[in-house]
């Protein structure tokens, strides 16, 4: 008996944005990455077309981080002290796109300072031909004084930059118009606080095909159906056709899932819950991959092995085959 | 449209601090002027006064029964407190806000309501909150509040349901949801129960200039359901002028007409239409985003009217 499979069809769809700009357009890039334009859910290919897949990004730091878990410091000992052999060797894994997060302190404990940080995005940039996605502290102020130096010793190389928040996406927009980047903007897991950041950015005259939104997500176990709701709500809004949705969404799964116990502890937890690094993995991995379906664009890791397994996942989901004639 | 001033409401610094003074003139004076705006009812929400609301309340009855004669809500949690305001009311039928179908609200405030003669404002939460889906709030009332009444033979025509609006900043999914319940409850029972809800609940959390456009039309969708009943701010004239709109059907206005089609469309379950609108109006434009953002059409944010 043949079984019609129901079919959506939206009005809207999800802008493009470009990360990256190669020598012909102004800036050094080898590769850029595009996504972004769907018009349809996730993966669902017999609704629309998804003519950009999902990009990974791995997740660096200007310098050895204080509070990694000790699995991710081992994996990456020998480049964890240098930037730019840290880039060049996620390129080597496979990373689609670096994301430098800055620090707040040096590694003798005195405040960044915007030269040091400039120096180290552009060694990156020499080290690494992949698109940049360049975060700071995560400190307004900071961020501000950080990004842009960044912003304007980089013009041109279409850069992300982050985070842009409400308190003071004014500065980084500023920047970002005026040097050619693109940002991301984050706001704490809910839709009307992002649109809202979104109505802003747009007010101020930056161009939404140079914003990417972090919806801010929570790792399994911990927030992610929430996470998952609102991303799910903001994509359904933008294929709807609200144009202050219809933006890609980066999220940091690295980050989300490496802070949980299941992933930070490797003693005195119960026996069945199996090999740490194993574990560890498998949470990033499922993170990211819920994410995946939740309509995420851009999802940074910080493990090769798990940028391995969701770079498969991901082929999978784009070459999955057409339900409809099956 | 019959109006329970929401106005001395313990949620204002002014009326705290008048509160903390027993100053009986600003509550005389904030009662005249809410009923010389046509409020036909008072709320008194003085908050849950767990020390001192055996005094407070008769207090607050003494100083407002001095100067008008409308019924009062007592908007409490204090049993002991409501009842001690009931006991001094003289004037009329006074009103008790709220119960819940929580069992032990259940089983004390009817009771009490009954005791004094007193209409009763049953809210449709039970004790898992407050159900997103229109039915599932109907069903609350149908099957645990209205039982209740029955058990106690508590007369019919005094029971207030109220279905609880929650704001379109952060539970926009409830406003749509709302709407249905209040034209589903009016069909719940026979003869048909009274109806009323908060109606400025919906704009909480919003920037204060964009409330009352939010309110009105979310008023004017829910007078197309049929509510007659709510708390509300009678001295938002421009929320008065629109339910005179609707009630006398005044197509004078441009606006005015766009409020009755709304209302009209909301009537015949029907979705107001971008045709409706004239685009070049700024004014029409605003209500047409804000109808949007209530149907949960488009997310909410503060934003919204500059999207």
């Amino acid at each position: 008996m043949p079984i019609e499979i129901p079919k959506d069809k939206w009005p809207g769809s999800v802008r493009q944005v470009v990360l990256g700009a190669t020598a012909a357009e102004g800036g050094t890039r080898t590769s850029k990455v595009v996504v972004g334009g769907e018009t349809c859910m996730p993966f669902m290919h017999f609704e629309g077309a998804i003519p950009n897949r999902p990009v990974v990004a791995l997740e660096i730091r200007d310098r050895r981080p204080d509070d990694w878990s000790p699995l991710l410091v081992k994996t990456w000992e020998n480049v964890i002290d240098d930037p730019a052999a840290w880039a060049k060797a996620a390129e080597e894994v496979g990373a689609d796109a670096i994301q430098l997060t800055l620090s707040l302190t040096d590694s003798a404990g005195q405040p960044m300072s915007p030269e040091t940080a400039v120096a180290t995005v552009k060694a990156v940039l020499q080290a690494s031909g992949l698109p940049l996605i360049v975060f700071g502290p995560g400190q307004s102020e900071v961020d501000n004084l950080l990004l842009v130096a960044v912003a304007e010793a980089t013009k041109g190389e279409r850069l992300a930059l982050g985070i842009c928040e409400d308190k003071n996406y004014r500065t980084i927009v500023a920047t970002a118009m005026a040097n050619d980047h693109v940002i991301t903007a984050r706001s704490p897991m809910d839709v009307n606080l992002a649109k809202q950041l979104n109505i802003l950015i747009s007010d101020m005259g930056l161009p939404l095909d140079r914003v990417i939104m972090d919806p801010t997500t929570g790792a399994l176990g911990y927030g992610i159906e929430y996470g998952y709701s609102v991303m799910e709500r903001l994509r359904l809004a933008a294929l709807q056709g609200d144009a202050m949705t219809q933006l890609p969404m980066l999220v940091t799964p690295g980050y989300e899932a490496w802070k949980t116990k299941e992933s930070k502890v490797g003693e005195g937890v119960p026996e069945s819950w199996g090999d740490w690094l194993q574990r560890a993995i498998n949470w990033e991995t499922m993170t990211a991959i819920a994410l995946l379906e939740a309509g995420a664009n851009i999802l940074v890791l910080r493990h090769p092995e798990s940028l391995k397994q969701v770079e498969a996942a991901i082929q999978d989901l784009m070459t999955a085959p057409d339900m409809v004639s099956v | 449209m019959y109006i329970i001033g929401e106005n001395i409401h313990i949620i204002s610094e002014k009326v705290k601090e008048a509160l903390a003074n027993r100053d009986a003139k600003f509550f005389q004076d904030l009662a005249v002027r809410q009923v010389e705006a046509g409020a036909q009812a008072l709320d008194l929400n003085l908050g849950p006064r767990k020390k001192d609301g055996e005094e407070v309340f008769p207090w607050m009855v003494d100083a407002v029964e001095a100067v008008v004669d409308v019924p009062l809500s007592f908007d409490s949690t204090n049993l002991l407190g409501i009842e001690a305001g009931l006991k001094k009311v003289t004037k009329a039928q006074p009103i008790i806000n709220s119960t819940s179908a929580e069992p032990e609200r259940l089983e004390k405030v009817p009771l009490l309501a009954k005791q004094y003669n007193a209409r009763l404002i049953a809210l449709t939460m039970g004790t898992s909150g407050i159900p997103i889906a229109a039915d599932e709030r109907v069903n609350i009332a149908v099957e645990t509040l209205i039982p209740r009444m029955m058990e106690i033979d508590y007369p019919m025509e005094n029971l207030i349901i109220d279905p609880l609006v929650l704001t379109v900043s952060g539970c926009q999914e409830y406003c749509p949801h709302l709407i249905e319940a209040v034209r589903t409850l009016q069909y719940a029972w026979d003869p048909p129960p009274n109806i009323s809800v908060g109606l400025s609940n919906v704009s909480n959390a919003v920037p204060n200039e964009n409330r009352p456009l939010i309110n009105r039309v979310y008023g004017a969708m829910l007078m197309g359901v049929g509510l007659q009943m709510m708390i509300a701010n009678p001295m938002d004239i421009e929320q008065q002028e629109t339910i005179r709109i609707i009630e006398e059907r005044d197509e004078s206005t441009a606006v005015g007409r766009l409020y009755l089609k709304i209302a009209d469309r909301i009537a015949a379950m029907e979705e107001p239409q971008f045709d409706d609108v004239d685009p070049s109006d700024p004014e029409q434009m605003a209500i047409w985003k804000t109808v949007q953002i209530l149907l949960n059409k488009v997310i909410y944010a503060d934003g919204y009217l500059n999207q």
